[in-house]
Order: structure tokens, then sequence, then C-alpha cells
């Protein structure tokens, strides 16, 4: 605990907390999730899995880009006042704690548990002999053919060994009278084999006995790579993985062959700088010479035992058939303002409505842009698209859309970091089928999620708007915490035309009076309400913040904040990931309290409450409180006017706010604290009392024109008819 | 059997306006009560005025600029299917003294379909009053009780209407805007305070001039349009109503004084507006407080409208509407304003004009003119003898220079130019090819001129005298003779005498012998 003491505090009387270790830490409590026995076990494998992903991005973007500061001098300012190196350290230090923790957890807990539940990865030397011949087929026939040995230099550049791909490297010696073969005599030789990322790595093996096993293609290979070196004696050999800095730019100035740029970007990101090597063995020479040859220093290399790349396990996670090793199956649930039997339209007429996913379901997302495919008198469709894939429901629906003749606006977002490739895929498609694909704009990343179908009735325009805090990708609404919200008001709607316009190149930037939009007027906003709280607030009256967000790293914010908190202001933070401010410290910021939910959805929704002297203001949006989010990226706000739905909103925050059973409390020394239901509290778990109010709105307001009901009994167990 | 009544959908229509600082669309619904709902708008920067105040030509690169965006704007216009006969295009100061505006119009044409309608200062006036109208019709005190005068400041003119109790008695474009001020006049001065004083300088005879045609002092509304005035409101005004803001004088002031004190650069940082907007902003509130110092105005009324809503409302209406018959009774007002400045002989004046409008409907099936000449036909008749203030002999000259070169509200120059030429040929000489400025009239408006001057002719030789002894008549045609059978009183053997002399035009256009009867 000393330790992490020492980490955040590093500097007495610090305004800030550190950017990279704040996000650290909310790694650590997502890795705490793996490591609670209460939390099945399959499900502790995915949060190991999801730890391992995270920091490949992190020190592919993050950890890249410090060193990229050290290198060419062009610093950037930290406002915990920490260098890049002292960053670097700690970073290298905190890293290699969790990975010795994740290992343990893996090794020594979840494997062993898990084989005992019948899956399991088998070593080597424990393979039976059919099993030892299965693979042998496997590797004469799929695998020998499609691998590429490379026989390195030493002393010479490595040749390509990608960016996160697993390679087996071996220390090759020429065998003794078969040196005709080797042009120089008795020389050592290093050669390096990728694991082909064509070939599953997980193999499930036969004769298992009623268990499920599974060898790792790796094993394989290095198994049988004597194959691949004739004369030579293998005296070394090992895994590694190598980390390159993917924080590349584009070059903003190119738009007509933007999408040709980004495929540049693309290729590049292969060859760019090393900024780490994972390794499976501490001992010997490989790693000497693969860390010389890739330029990299010992605090870059780590060191992680078999088996390497968890990230890649997440297929078990989801392996059929083991049902009981996770959560409990949580069916999204249908909004009951939307149901399937009437008109969506009718529907969106009378009433706003308010979606919570995952909770409740997205399908009504999916079914808006299909229907306004279809619908003959819909004239326009225009949405964002951040990150979604191309077999996406809404991309196939664009796409129809399109040829029957509608106008179909896309704004794709290209520069989705690490989304890059399958997004020009399918935005080309896209383009083809007729929609009108914006690919982004100079210099800013579009973030806000927006739909806007313009349809033409009998007693005029009206437009249909869906704005979101998350993604349009079905997928990851099954597994992030969002708010959607459908309406047809018209001064929003209104409005949300001018935004497309804007984007879309026909209008310069509009002003706007219910949204609010980043870059141009987010952060002053923002700052102005926060203000206002602060100017209202008096001791009988005290105002009130809560904001509900995924990270909170803008210092100018944060000042606000603390402003807002010397002047009485009592504020909740629930900010899942990064968070710079520094909560319940005398004088500066003893009104203002932080938690953090972690639990089996990612949670995701930005939500905003500003108490505003009693006449309370709900904001939902794409906007966290990032520097990047206020200032560099097209961000939307949106006002949730309804009182109905204002106190769904209040509710849901009030829900997170009592959560002791997801949840950790960030303390002024900068350790997170996991929240205990005391002797005779109740646990509150947001994440399923969210789900419970879910079901339960779904139950009592169902419609009433239902052609049947649904029971809620056992399936019948009648006996069958004798004849 | 009863006409089962459909319910017919909106119409979705477009007016695009190419001004001096940027091109601007609006998209409305209007619906068959001409009310309508304003939909989807965009706006564009591009330096149309800097290039034409400056030099006098757009450059290519504007022109390529100006196509880009209007493409955008086809592409908006087909996402709402809107076809060509429901987008009107408008271009003001900046195109209209473009030495090079033929071309650009034509290249627009060639590449994006939309046709281009270059329209003038005055009809600008109209235009704008339109909007206003449609935007304060809910304003407690309406116009018709006080004086009110409506001004918008441009990028290259400055559009001033005064109304006498809801009567237009001028309106007028004057050639100073922001974008002239920033590209003409701006390295002269140094401070904002040079530029205040250079700018107070300019407009004083300007105000003396209103002063004549209406009372300034009296003036309780003064209604500021234009995208600068609707920024200051927005800081500085209340919203009182849907369509319009109110700032008060003290605040108008107080941001104006606040806003002297800054460069352009912190204009825009600190008001949050874009480079564009910050530009002209300054000037723009210059000149309006310059002409609010001149009123008794307590208040700014600041409507959300512009130009735009103005075309907007005049698509949505037919010929027969009340908006119109009242903008009919305001460019007649105006006319007769005109002719007041210039001392005429209204009770003359006014009697020929009723002359002339009889004789104008019951000889419609001979002369087939449409609705809109019969306006000219009036005003003409009211300013028929506007030359005899400057001497008797030669009026009619003298009356085509002094039309010529006034402003009509709800006129167009090309109008004004036609009546001017009227106004010249209601007596003496008939038009000779050796006369340049009936010359230089297209064929079809040439015949208006011809048509409406010889009946003008008889209607004023009905009134000879000075007198109005002719009341009413009704025209009757017998082989080749039109018998004009009056009602009079008196004495109207002076009208008879002069008939002769006043109908050989008559006769020459419409192949009539005129018979007093």
């Amino acid at each position: 605990m000393a330790e992490i003491i020492r980490t955040y505090k590093k500097h007495e009387g610090g305004r800030y907390f550190n950017r990279e270790l704040s996000w650290i830490a909310f790694n650590e409590r997502v890795l705490s999730e793996s490591l609670r026995r209460d939390v099945p076990l399959l499900e502790r494998l995915r949060f190991l899995c999801i730890v391992a992903s995270n920091f490949d991005e992190f020190f592919m973007v993050r950890v890249a880009s410090l060193k990229r500061q050290i290198r060419t001098g062009r610093r950037v300012h930290c406002p915990s006042g920490m260098s890049a190196e002292e960053q670097l350290r700690e970073i290298s230090l905190r890293v290699r704690e969790i990975v010795k923790t994740k290992y343990e957890c893996l090794l020594d807990d979840i494997l062993p548990q898990l084989a005992e539940a019948g899956l399991v990865l088998k070593a080597p030397e424990t393979y039976s002999q059919t099993q030892k011949k299965f693979l042998e087929e496997l590797f004469q026939e799929e695998v020998f053919p499609v691998l590429t040995p490379v026989r390195c230099e030493l002393g010479k550049p490595l040749p390509y060994t990608g960016n996160l791909r697993l390679h087996a490297a071996f220390l090759l010696r020429p065998l003794q009278g078969e040196d005709f073969l080797v042009p120089e005599t008795g020389a050592e030789a290093l050669a390096i084999v990728q694991i082909p990322a064509g070939i599953p790595r997980i193999l499930y093996l036969p004769e298992t006995r009623g268990t499920v096993s599974f060898a790792l293609l790796e094993h394989v290979i290095r198994d049988h790579a004597a194959q691949l070196f004739p004369g030579y004696e293998i005296t070394e050999d090992m895994f590694f993985r190598v980390t390159r800095d993917a924080d590349l730019g584009v070059d903003e100035e190119r738009d007509e062959d933007f999408v040709e740029a980004m495929e540049q970007v693309l290729e590049s990101r292969e060859h760019s700088m090393a900024i780490r090597m994972s390794i499976n063995k501490s001992t010997g020479r490989l790693r000497e010479m693969l860390t010389d040859a890739l330029a990299l220093n010992s605090s870059e290399v780590y060191m992680k035992t078999d088996p390497m790349d968890l990230s890649t396990f997440m297929e078990l996670v989801d392996l059929p058939g083991f049902d009981h090793l996770r959560y409990e199956k949580w069916k999204p649930q249908d909004s009951p303002y939307l149901p399937e039997e009437s008109s969506i339209w009718d529907a969106l007429k009378k009433r706003d409505v308010l979606l919570h996913h995952p909770f409740e379901s997205f399908a009504p997302v999916v079914r808006l842009v299909r229907e306004a495919a279809t619908d003959p008198s819909v004239l326009a469709i225009k949405m964002t698209l951040y990150r979604t894939s191309g077999s996406s429901p809404l991309v196939q629906a664009l796409e129809v859309a399109a040829e029957n003749g509608k106008q179909v606006t896309v704004l794709v977002e290209l520069k989705a970091r690490f989304d890059e490739e399958q997004n020009i895929e399918w935005a080309q498609r896209l383009e083809r089928a007729g929609v009108i694909v914006v690919y982004g704009i100079v210099r800013l990343k579009v973030h806000a999620k927006a739909i806007l179908i313009i349809r033409r009735e009998e007693k005029g325009v009206t437009r249909y708007v869906h704005l979101g805090t998350g993604n349009y990708n079905d997928k990851t609404a099954r597994v992030y915490t969002d708010l959607g919200f459908m309406t047809t008001q018209d001064e929003l709607a209104y409005e949300i035309g001018l935004f497309f316009n804007s984007i879309t190149g026909y209008s310069a930037i509009p002003a706007l009076s219910k949204l609010v939009m980043a870059p141009t007027a987010l952060k002053s906003r923002l700052l102005q309400m926060i203000d206002r709280e602060a100017q209202r607030s008096t001791p009988e009256n005290p105002g009130r913040i809560i904001a509900k967000i995924n990270s909170l790293a803008d210092p100018e914010v944060i000042e606000a904040l603390y402003n807002a908190s010397a002047r009485g202001v009592q504020i909740s933070l629930i900010i899942r990931g990064i968070c710079m401010l520094v909560p319940g410290v005398p004088g500066m910021s003893e009104n203002i309290a932080v938690t953090s939910v972690v639990g089996r959805y990612l949670e995701h929704s930005r939500i905003y409450f500003f108490h505003n002297g009693g006449a309370g203001e709900y904001y939902c949006g794409s906007a966290d409180l990032m520097p990047r989010n206020l200032e560099r990226r097209v961000e939307l706000l949106f006002p949730i006017e309804n009182p109905d739905l204002q106190k769904r909103i209040k509710s849901i925050l009030e829900t997170y706010l009592a959560d002791n059973s997801q949840s950790h409390a960030l303390r002024p020394d900068g350790v997170y604290v996991r929240r205990e239901s005391e002797s005779g509290e109740v646990s509150v778990g947001s994440q399923s009392v969210l789900y419970e109010a879910a079901c339960n709105r779904a139950s009592i307001a169902a419609p009433v024109n239902r052609k049947e009901f649904s029971v809620r009994r056992k399936p019948p167990q009648a006996k069958r008819l004798r004849r | 059997m009863e006409k089962k009544k459909t319910l017919i959908a909106p119409k979705i229509v477009a007016v695009v306006d190419i001004g001096s600082t940027a091109i601007r669309i609006v998209i409305a619904e209007i619906d068959e009560k001409g009310d309508w709902k304003r939909l989807d708008r965009a706006t564009k920067p591009v330096p149309l005025g800097r290039d034409v105040f400056m030099s006098g030509h757009l450059t290519r690169e504007t022109m390529l600029q100006a196509i880009r965006i209007l493409s955008g704007f086809l592409e908006m216009l087909s996402g709402w299917h809107i076809g060509p006969r429901d987008v009107r295009v408008i271009a003001t100061s900046a195109i209209r003294e473009a030495k090079n505006r033929d071309t650009f119009v034509d290249r627009v044409f060639i590449r994006t379909g939309l046709r281009i309608n270059i329209i003038e200062g005055v009809e600008e006036n109209h235009l704008t009053y339109l909007a206003v109208q449609h935007a304060v019709h809910d304003m407690p005190g309406p116009f018709t009780r006080s004086s009110s005068l409506i001004i918008e400041v441009g990028g290259g003119t400055t559009e001033v209407m005064l109304l006498d109790r809801g009567n237009m008695v001028a309106a007028h474009s004057f050639r100073i805007g922001t974008v002239r001020i920033e590209q003409q006049v701006r390295p002269r001065w140094e401070s904002n305070t040079q530029m205040e004083g250079y700018l107070r300088e300019n407009l004083r005879g300007t105000l003396e001039i209103m002063n004549t045609e209406l009372r300034l002092a009296r003036v309780h509304y003064f209604v500021a349009v234009g995208g600068d005035a609707r920024l200051a409101a927005a800081r500085a005004g209340t919203k009182e109503a849907e369509h319009y803001w109110i700032i008060e004088k003290a605040d108008f002031a107080g941001f104006l004084a606040q806003l002297a004190e800054l460069s352009v650069d912190e204009i825009v940082t600190q008001l949050g507006v874009t480079y564009n907007e910050a530009e002209g902003l300054y000037p723009a509130l210059v000149i309006y407080n310059l002409f609010l110092e001149a009123t008794g105005a307590r208040q700014l009324i600041v409507p959300d409208v512009s130009i735009r809503e103005g075309m907007l409302v005049s698509f949505a209406l037919g010929n027969t509407s009340d908006v119109r018959a009242e903008l009919y009774g305001q460019v007649v007002t105006s006319a007769k304003s005109l002719g007041r400045k210039f001392h005429y002989d209204e009770k003359h004046a006014i009697h020929v004009a009723k002359l002339a409008l009889a004789f104008f409907d019951q000889f419609q099936n001979d002369h087939g003119l449409e609705h809109h000449a019969r306006l000219l036909m009036e005003v003409a008749a009211i300013l028929h003898d506007i030359g005899n203030f400057v001497r008797s002999s030669g009026h009619h000259k003298h009356g085509q220079y002094i039309v010529a070169n006034s402003e009509i509200f709800g006129l167009s120059r090309e109008d004004i130019r036609i009546i001017s030429n009227v106004v010249r040929y209601h007596r003496k000489s008939m038009p000779l090819a050796s006369h340049p400025s009936f010359v230089s009239l297209r064929q079809e408006q040439r015949l208006i001129v011809l048509k409406l001057a010889a009946m003008l002719r008889v209607a004023d030789g009905l009134d000879r005298s000075h007198q109005q002894r002719v009341q009413t008549f009704r025209l009757e045609v017998a082989e080749g003779d039109l018998l004009v059978d009056c009602t009079h009183q008196g004495d109207i053997s002076v009208e008879r005498y002069g008939m002769a002399v006043k109908a050989l035009m008559f006769e020459e256009v419409f192949g009539y012998h005129v018979v007093i009867t």
C-alpha cells in the first residue's frame, strides 16, 4: 500500500493526479474483479483478457507518446508535475506488479479451477499419443506450409516483427558434420518465426474424456521447430511480442485522398518505433539479442510466463457449454413505449423515449434506421458512425436506404483508433451504394452520436432524432452502458440538422441554443454551468453537481470544480476511468466525492446534472471531460427537458451513487477503496438494480393490444398422450 | 357532388442568398395560408464583397469557392427533394456591383443549374420589410400607431425604410456597408474612435435628408435587421417573442463601448464568434447606433429574420393576398412621399393617377398588360409632373431625371427605369432612336413605356385644368374611335381642347382616335 501512496502523491500539495497512473489504477480495479471469488470463473478470465488488451493499447498510444517526448525533446507539460522519465519509470514499476498479479491469478487460480471444471490447457508434456499424432498432422498439413522462418544477422536490424504479433525466436548452431549446408562454418544464427495469425491459436484436442482440452499453436510450432532448420541445432528458444508506436498522425492536409493517407498510416504502424517487448524467458542470450536489435532498454522488456498474449483468450470466455461459469444472462428488455406492433413513427410522435442500454435493448435504434430505409415518406437519413462494423445491421440498413433513393449522409470517423482498417472497407462499400460519405473533419475527430431522419408526412415534415452517449454499434451496445434519447422535438431536430450541415461541409459552425457542441462551445458552457452553481450556492441551499463520466482530465474543469467545492457546492462524480481531480482535500475539494463503478458491463454513459437553484438541468452526451474531448473532438451534449425522463435519469444517478458492491471510492491519497455494504446495510449493485428496473418497466407498461400474453410459468410438463 | 377537400401537404421551398460575406440557404415549409416554418439553414463564408468593393471584380478563386458552396447546397436541396421550381437564388450588392457579374451568373448556372436573380437595393428593402412584418406582427402597440425606422446594415449597402404610422414614406439604399468600410476606409484611420467620427461625418447629410422625409425624433420603433444586430441581440438583448429580441438603448451603447476596446481577434475569442462574423461587427453596430441616436427610440427591435425570410414570404404569397395589397399600398405611399419632397401638385397628381388607373382597367383587353404594369402606371401618374420642381419648361425631362435617380420602396431599378421613361413621354416628343434611355430598354419594356405613356397622356389631358373636373368616365369603342363618356363638374372645354394634342400618341400606339363625348 505504501508503494501506491508514493506513486500518486508524488508532489506534496499537488492539485492533480497523474493521468497515466490514474489510468493504470482503473485497470487495477478491473483486475480486482478477476480476483474476486464471488465472480464466475470465465468472467474472471474475461476481466484478465480485458486488462491485457487495455495495456496493449496503453503502450501503443500513451507510453509511445511519453517515449517520443523524450526522444524528440518536444515535451508536453503534465499537470501533475511529473516528467516523462518519471512517468515511464512509475508506469514500468506498476505494470510489472500488475503482470505479476495477473499471472499469479491465471496460473494459480483460474486455470487450475477451469481444468477442474473441464476446460483444460494442456502442457506439451501431458499430450496423449493420439493428441501428439493429431498435432503432428496438423503441423505438417496446415502450419508448416505457411511458416516463414527468417534468419537474422547479428548486429543488423531485425526483420519485420510487426505490432502485437506473437513470434518465436530460436538460437541456432550448425550441426557437426553437416556444415556443407552452412556457408559460414560454426557461426551462431538467430532465426525468427511469426506465429501465423491465420490459424487459430487455440487448438482443441481430441480424446479428452469429457473435458474440453486445448493446446496452443505456438507450443506446437516450437516443438516442431527442428524441422524448420535442417542442419542446425536449436540451442535456445523464446516467444516474444513487440508493441509499437501506434500514435501516428495522419497527414491532415490531404482531404480528397484522405482514405489513402489513412491506409499509409496503418501500413507504417507495423514498422514504427518499438515500445515494449514481452517475453516468456528471462534467461539465455535471446533476450539480450532481441532487446538490442529492437533498440529497447531493459525497463521496456516485460517478462511474462507462458501463455503469452492473454487478449486472444477471450475466445475461451465465450466458449459454448460453460454457461455455469459465466454470469447469469440478462436479456435486454424491450422499451414499453416502442411496441413492435405499432408504428415507430406514431410512437415517437407521442412521446420522447429514453433507452438505457444494455439493460434495455438496442433493437429500437436498429429498427428506426431499418424502417426509415424502406419507408416511402422518408426523404433523408443522416448519421454519425464512429466505431461500428461492416456487418452491422445499421450499415446494411443505410445501404438499403441509399438504394431506395433516400439521401443518406454518413459521417465515418476513419480516425477511430485501431478500427481504421475495417472502417475504410465498409465506408467505401457505402459510398458505392450511393451514400454520401464524409470521411471526418480535418484535425478533429467526430465523436458525437446522432441520427436524423427526415420524414415528409401529411401535416408537414417531421424529424426523428436519436442522440446517444454510445457508438452506433449493436455489438458494444450489449456490453457498454449507454443512454439513447429519441425525440421529434422540433427545436432539437432543427439544431441537429444544423449540426449535420456543419459536419457535412454545407455550413459554417452554427450557434446553437439547445445543443452544446464541442469544440466550439462545450467547454466554456460547462465552465459557465459549474460557475453558475458556485455563484448560487448558499449554506441554506447548497449547489449540487452530479456527473457520470468515463474520464476527468481537464485541468480547467477540475479547477472550476475545486472552486465550486470551496463555495459549498456538493459534487458527486462517478468516473469509471481516469480521474486527475484530487477529492476530499480540506480547503480544496472537501465537498467533492469520486466513485468508480466497474461491473459486468463497461460503464460508458455520460450524464451531467446541475441543481441550478431548483430548476435542475440534465444533459447527456458523448463528451468526457478530457482536453481531447473538449478541444479536439466534435462532441454533442443534449438537454433532457421532459420531467418524466429527468426523474428517470435522476434515479439512475442515485443508483450509481448508492452502489456498494461494484464500486470503489477514490481517496485523497489516490488509492481506490472498494465500497462494501456495512452490517445492516443492503448491498446495492448498481447494474443489477438498473436491470431490475428495466424488467419492471417492461412488464408494467406492457401494451394492451398484444396478440398473446407473456405468461410467467414453467414450461408445460404434461405427459405424452397414450394411445 | 361536393368537392372533397384534400389536405395538401405543405410545400418545401428554399431561398439561397449570395451576400457580400457569405452564401446562405434557408429551407422552409410553407402552407396554403402563407405561414412558414424554417426547416434547415446553412451559411458558408466567402469574400465576394472583399473582391468587388476593392477591385470591382470577382476573382477566379472566389467564384470557384462560391460554386463549391452552391454545390453543397444542391446536395441539401436534393436531400429535401426540392426541385428547381421551388428554389430562389438571390444576389445582392457584391454581385450587383461586380463588373464580371454576367460571367459569374452564367458559370453558376452552367455548373449548378441555379438561376441567380440579382436584386436591387430597394427591392432588398421590400423583402426585408416583408420579413420584418412577419417577425413582429404580434408586437404590442403595432407599427401603425407610431413612426418607425427599419434598417439593415449589410456588407455592401445599408438599407433604410421610414414608416409614418405604418406608411412607407421613404426607402433608401446607401452604399455604405461593413465590408466596404473594411476594404476602402479602414486603412485611413487608426482607432475605433476615428472610425466612428468618420462614419458620423459621412452619415450627417443622409440623416438630414431623412429628417425632411420623416421627423426622426418622432420615430419610436427602431428595427435593426441583420446578422450583426442579431449577434448583439443574443448578447445584450432579451428575447421578447418567438421572432425578435429587444435591446435597451443603454445596453446597446454599453455593448458597443465594450467592443470598441477589443481587437477582431479578441472579439473572436471573447464572444465565441467566427472571424468572419467578428470582422464587420463593430462598424455595423456603429452604423446602427448613429441612426438610433438620430431617432427618439429607446430600444432596438431585432427580428430573427433577413432578406431570405422576406423571399420566403413573397414565395408564399399569391398576387391577391392582403400582404401583397398592403405592399402595393406602401409603394404608392413611397411615391407620394417622393412627390411631396419635390412639392408636386398633389391633388392633380392623385387625380391623374385615379383617371389613369380607371383607363388602365377599362382598357385592359386592348393593352393586355400585366398587373405589375398597373402599379407602374399609378406611380408614373403620381410623379408625372415632378419635374416642375426644377422648371416648368421641359419638366418631363427634369422629371425623368429625378425619378431615375430616386428610390421608391418596393420597386426594382428596372421598374424605376420604366417609370422614368413614362414620365419622360407623358408630353411632347414621342420616343426616338436618339433617346438613349429609351433605346437601352428591352423591347418588352419599351412597349410597356409606350402603352403606359399613351394612356397617361389621355388621363393627364382629362385634368388639363388641374381642377379635377372630370370625375369618372366610361370608355366605348366605335369604329376606330375611342369614346370617353365623362361625368364632370363645370366646364371641361379646356380638357376637350387639350385632348386633340394629348391623344396623338394614343392614336399612334393603339390606333384609336380619342373623342370626349
